[in-house]
């Protein structure tokens, strides 16, 4: 609450269009380089390194699957505050906030740390034929329902950090995807249906490094372009982008006046379980409407009597740009969560130097006591306010660029790029407002 | 005295988790080592538990970490001094998220899961109201540390109880006499429109009006309000005080919305700390303040007077003398209210040692225990100051201070009687049935 006193004391406004009028001299200046000059830049290197064994991510899934179960032990038979028990801690401040975001950074490190690959090589062997097979058509969509049953889950269940209920839910998806990968095939499973295999191999195409699948680096987002998915895993795409962009939204006094709710007594979660989900999903699907409906208007504007334009086919359009807002709603993702983790991470650490919970303080950090003075002063508070809005406008520019690279692509000369680009370019811009604007509104809960 | 040297150990979260293991690592320190030998002496019994229903997550997290730092301090220190009736004291902390229903359910785990022998700490005035239901189906005393009027207005229950903090209306009405004699009869009040400031706006009217005085103006702000400007002229030119209980994200906002308004010409301005509770008051921006007067339940800033006990209880918890945390000067803490916590379970200590408490069999007389209690004198299980406990209504009346905000310090410039905080009865809790 107090950092929000002093956020209301800053001239957002102007930071705000700042950080637009960056984003709209991005679009300007990608718009006159030749196009050359853009597939230079997102051409990547190759790192000429050979891929390391595939017995290494058997052994580093294996053992993180042992540490998910200690984890598990630890949700189930640890402290009940959630702030002191490590498993809560792991999973939302190690592994959601923090792990979501390096893997933006550094490409895809869940292939060596999902806990099950490792333990289904080691049952089941490599090359097992599965019992059933998962339809091809099914795409990711599979993975999309259970990610946005999860999103439901942090952003709408009353107690998603209660240790114990945390480790039953836990351990029923480690045991559901792991009899799915029994059922359909790890590698079918894993593709298709283990939401966050999905959704971090996405975020990874972000990073300057790809998502791994081949050894090079690049401009983050070369990997954006590269293979356009299927239409499911571009819905993926803009689905992580629109719950992010919710888990934002619902906090603000605009959100809370639509629901009738007094920001200033909020009744706690229990009282809009009905309102979240349902603003999760509208936000979700509405996010993708526009976005197809810009996608659209640029096709019909770059292409005026192409009726030869196979490419130019709406859901090729579709597949192509929907990975361009993944930078944006990794962005979203560091900058909204940017707060939680620099308090919640001083409980994280603690609690890892005492995993056990005996007492023990194998890092010295128990000692530390957990302070939010940085909340506290106008100066702090400033930075920390322009670090999340930096985040927020370098996604969009990343994800302005990377589209106007697929454009390229896609409509072969610069000038129908940058026509293409104008409905695109437009709804970067508001989006960006908007992601500024949830940074700067005042909230209630 | 004799525990001085554990209120010099630095208490984390640790200590909570091994209240035993820490206390045999005080046994160094030769004065505790009798407590220590008697507390052995009772090992074959079980632990006391008391359960800690705190504001982890959601709107209440801020309160919540002080208040479980202070919890976790006193919690110490009773069991440095040998615990309840020889028996360990172990906390066992769970998460309400601000939430009412939420609340509801940890009590059922308190009761049923851990076998609590009673349940402490609750701050928001929902959660309370939301809970204290369930507390009086399941038996289980329930201490509130809420300021809120709920327990004394009537509308709870037996098993729920008020003992280390005074609640809003006695807060409120005590005010009164020190406006009208010092700063002026013709008030103006600013408050958010909605029960808590209609709280401040009834209580507060009927008060001045009692001691000669009169409200000019009741400028009821919409909750969802961010700017204020244009709600200031509607403040009577001839407001001799303001009295603002603005909270929420825009607080600050409007201290220096109201500071560019009148120029530092204006009437005497007086708040509640509650606008302002671990905000730190010498921040760029809010030199508006200056001079201005503020409710504080306990002072902040350490007063010349600081009494010994006071002193012990701010290194107990570690707060320097500006009402930080000793280890980041820019953490202000909750200093306003948090000490509720730590009289609570001092209260808690008492009523179960009078009650020779030994198991949940023994709750009812725990809370015939603590009714039976009257005078509270200041004391290092009282810091905050002597308490008068009305076991009819549960709820504590004690001293209360206006401070004064100099060079960015508040300092404090009158403490009421507890007499001024006093109103008549509206329920008597002795007359229900356990």
């Amino acid at each position: 609450m107090s950092e929000q006193a002093f956020v209301l004391l800053l001239p957002t406004d102007y930071y705000i269009l700042g950080g637009v009028l960056s984003v709209i001299a991005s679009i300007v200046l990608i718009s006159l380089t030749p196009k050359r000059f853009v597939e230079r830049m997102f051409a990547p290197k190759d790192l000429g390194i050979t891929a390391p064994p595939e017995w290494l991510k058997t052994v580093t899934s294996t053992l993180s699957f042992l540490c998910l179960m200690a984890l598990i032990v630890m949700g189930a038979i640890g402290p009940r505050d959630p702030l002191t028990n490590i498993l809560p801690l792991m999973i939302w401040t190690g592994w959601w906030i923090v792990l979501f975001s390096v893997i933006g950074v550094v490409g895809n490190l869940w292939l060596y740390l999902n806990p099950w690959t490792g333990p289904y090589r080691l049952i089941f062997g490599a090359d097992r034929p599965p019992p059933a097979k998962l339809p091809s058509w099914l795409g990711a969509w599979p993975g999309l329902v259970i990610f946005l049953a999860f999103a439901a889950f942090y952003i709408v269940d009353p107690a998603p950090e209660d240790p114990d209920r945390l480790a039953v839910l836990v351990a029923s998806y480690w045991f559901f995807t792991f009899a799915c990968m029994a059922i359909f095939g790890g590698p079918a499973w894993i593709a298709q249906g283990e939401a966050f295999s999905v959704l971090f191999g996405l975020i990874a195409r972000a990073s300057p490094f790809g998502d791994w699948s081949r050894a090079a680096v690049g401009f983050p987002g070369w990997g954006l372009w590269s293979r356009p998915p299927a239409v499911g895993l571009g819905v993926f795409a803009l689905a992580i982008l629109g719950v992010g962009s919710f888990d934002g939204l619902k906090e603000t006094f605009w959100w809370m006046a639509q629901i009738d709710v007094n920001p200033l007594e909020f009744p706690g979660r229990t009282a809009v379980i009905g309102s979240s989900i349902i603003g999760l999903l509208l936000a979700t699907v509405a996010l993708v409407a526009v976005f197809a409906v810009v996608i659209w208007m640029g096709g019909v504007i770059a292409n005026p009597d192409r009726p030869d334009a196979a490419r130019s086919r709406f859901l090729f359009l579709f597949r192509t740009f929907a990975p361009t807002v993944l930078p944006i709603a990794l962005g979203y993702h560091i900058s909204h969560f940017f707060i939680t983790f620099l308090i919640n991470g001083q409980y994280l650490l603690a609690a890892i130097g005492d995993a056990l919970a005996t007492g023990a303080n194998f890092l010295g950090l128990g000692d530390t006591r957990i302070t939010t003075g940085f909340l506290n002063t106008t100066d702090s508070v400033r930075s920390i306010w322009l670090t999340q809005a930096g985040f927020v406008v370098a996604g969009h520019i990343l994800a302005v660029l990377a589209a106007h690279h697929a454009a390229l692509e896609v409509f072969g000369t610069r000038r129908r790029a940058v026509l293409s680009q104008i409905p695109l370019g437009i709804f970067m811009v508001a989006y960006t407002f908007f992601g500024l604007w949830l940074l700067a509104a005042p909230r209630g809960a | 005295m004799k525990s001085d040297k554990a209120f010099g150990s630095k208490l984390t979260r640790r200590s909570a988790l091994t209240t035993m293991v820490s206390a045999a690592g005080l046994a160094g320190a030769s004065t505790v080592m009798p407590n220590i030998a008697r507390m052995a002496h009772a090992q074959g019994s079980a632990p006391i538990k008391l359960g800690f229903q705190v504001h982890r997550t959601g709107i209440g997290s801020a309160y919540g970490r002080w208040y479980e730092r202070v919890a976790v301090a006193a919690i110490d220190r009773i069991n440095s001094m040998g615990g309840i009736n020889g028996r360990e004291v172990e906390m066992i902390a769970e998460d309400d998220g601000t939430d009412p229903r939420r609340g509801a359910e940890v009590l059922e785990r308190f009761a049923n899961l851990h076998n609590c022998d009673a349940v402490f700490g609750p701050l928001f005035s929902h959660v309370v109201i939301g809970s204290a239901p369930r507390a009086g189906e399941l038996r289980m005393p329930y201490f509130v540390v809420s300021e809120g009027h709920h327990v004394a207005s009537g509308i709870l229950n037996r098993y729920t109880l008020q003992p280390g903090i005074t609640d809003v209306k006695s807060q409120v009405i005590s005010m009164a006499p020190f406006i009208h004699d010092n700063l002026g009869q013709k008030i103006t009040m600013i408050f958010p429109d909605f029960a808590f400031g209609h709280d401040h706006r009834d209580f507060f009217t009927a008060a001045i009006e009692a001691q000669g005085g009169e409200v000019l103006e009741w400028i009821a702000i919409p909750p969802t309000e961010t700017s204020f400007t244009r709600y200031f002229p509607n403040i009577p030119r001839d407001t001799d005080v303001v009295y603002h209980v603005m909270v929420g994200p825009a607080v600050l906002t409007f201290v220096r919305e109201m500071g560019e308004f009148f120029g530092g010409q204006g009437p005497q301005l007086f708040g509640f700390i509650d606008s302002l509770e671990a905000v730190d008051t010498a921040s760029p921006g809010l030199e508006f303040l200056e001079g201005s007067y503020f409710w504080e339940g306990m002072p902040r800033f350490a007063q010349p007077d600081q009494t010994p006990e006071e002193t012990a209880y701010r290194t107990a918890v570690g707060v320097d003398d500006n009402g930080a945390s000793v280890d980041d000067p820019r953490d202000v803490s909750t200093y306003a209210h948090m000490f509720g916590v730590w009289e609570t379970l001092a209260i808690i200590k008492q009523g179960m040692e009078a009650a020779g408490y030994q198991g949940p069999d023994d709750r009812p007389s725990l809370i015939e225990a603590v009714e039976a209690i009257t005078e509270i004198p200041l004391s290092d299980d009282h810091p905050q100051g002597a308490k008068l406990f009305n076991g009819r209504t549960h709820q504590v009346f004690g001293h209360q201070n206006i401070s004064q905000v100099v060079d960015g310090r508040m300092n404090r410039v009158h403490q009421t009687s507890i007499e001024d905080t006093l109103y008549e009865d509206e329920v008597d809790y002795t007359e229900q049935s356990f």
